[in-house]
């Protein structure tokens, strides 16, 4: 009994690894005067021949459907990555314009002195010629046509 | 995208066959399937193209598929063996056979109800081995587990299904 069950083990190994030309023939041997043995074999093997006997129907457009899927999400990541492009540049552009309006402030004080301008004009000056176009620039990348939009 | 596309035409099929194998549920082997190729497209740069492209897709597959039935059955997953991530796919699936659908031989009919009762662990394996041809080294990379464990499934498996034809045999004559 105990040799039959090792006999079994290696029947099942016979099917699933790489076993030897030797415990092959060892098999062979073993079931030529082993009913139980030789039965185990014929179930094993009815069992595996019975397994590859399975055929799955697909929908009919299940190919069809997935590339379409993946057509839809490829074009909805572009477009996301894309608009994160554009805000993280019209970030950096805010960011340059209020800098740049600081620096050019600072500037424009120092040259007001000799012409007598007033604060009020300096920052006004400030204001309409470099500030509102320079935040304009900056609205442009949003308003950028097609799909560049940052605005969906 | 073509390159994709190909691969949709080459695996779709059998992707769902195995995740059939994996779920027992057709609605669901076929959305895993669809998410399963959006993971492909995601990361498809993580493929490294030495290997066979199949096991790394059944992988991907697989994860999903645990994922996805750990939230459809968390609260009966938590009671049986709640650290083990393959816990999930030892539920067996208690719907209409899609097995039965496909047996296309007596013998096959007779293994379906086997196989619907089958924990989904052994299942696959047995799907792997015997249909993908996957090679043991292959399945250990899909399961993410050894090689002895690999084995060790495919015979359960195996053991389970003989039954139903030495049943079916002594109960007809």
């Amino acid at each position: 009994m105990e040799g039959d069950k090792r006999f079994r083990e290696l029947i099942d190994r016979s099917f699933v690894e790489e076993v030897s030309e030797g415990e092959r023939q060892l098999i062979h041997d073993h079931i030529r005067d082993c009913d139980g043995c030789k039965r185990y074999l014929e179930l094993t093997a009815r069992t595996i021949r019975g397994l590859r006997e399975f055929t799955f129907t697909s929908e009919p457009d299940s190919n069809a459907q997935v590339r379409q899927i993946l057509a839809h999400h490829t074009q909805t990541t572009r477009q996301h990555n894309v608009q994160v492009k554009v805000w993280a540049a019209f970030a950096v552009a805010l960011l340059m314009s209020f800098v740049g309006t600081a620096l050019v402030y600072q500037v424009a004080k120092l040259l007001a002195v000799p012409i007598h301008f007033n604060t009020a004009q300096v920052q006004a000056g400030v204001l309409v010629f470099w500030l509102l176009p320079s935040l304009c620039a900056a609205l442009r990348l949003l308003a950028a046509p097609g799909e560049n939009r940052g605005i969906a | 995208m073509e390159l994709l596309a190909d691969l949709v035409e080459r695996c779709q099929h059998r992707l769902v066959r195995y995740l059939l194998y994996l779920t027992g549920r057709r609605e669901y082997a076929e959305d895993l399937a669809q998410e399963t190729w959006i993971r492909v497209l995601q990361r498809g740069s993580q493929y490294n193209g030495r290997q066979r492209f199949d096991p790394w897709l059944f992988a991907i597959a697989r994860n999903l598929a645990i994922d996805y039935l750990r939230r459809k059955r968390k609260a009966v997953a938590t009671v049986s063996l709640p650290n083990d991530r393959d816990a999930m796919l030892l539920l067996p699936s208690s719907d209409p056979s899609p097995f039965e659908a496909a047996a296309r031989s007596e013998d096959a009919m007779r293994l379906a109800g086997r196989l619907q009762i089958l924990p989904p662990l052994y299942r696959e394996a047995l799907l792997l081995r015997f249909q993908e041809d996957l090679s043991l080294a292959e399945m250990a990379q899909v399961l993410g587990a050894p090689t002895t464990t690999v084995t060790s499934r495919i015979y359960r498996g195996l053991a389970a299904l003989r039954s139903a034809f030495e049943e079916g045999d002594s109960h007809g004559g």
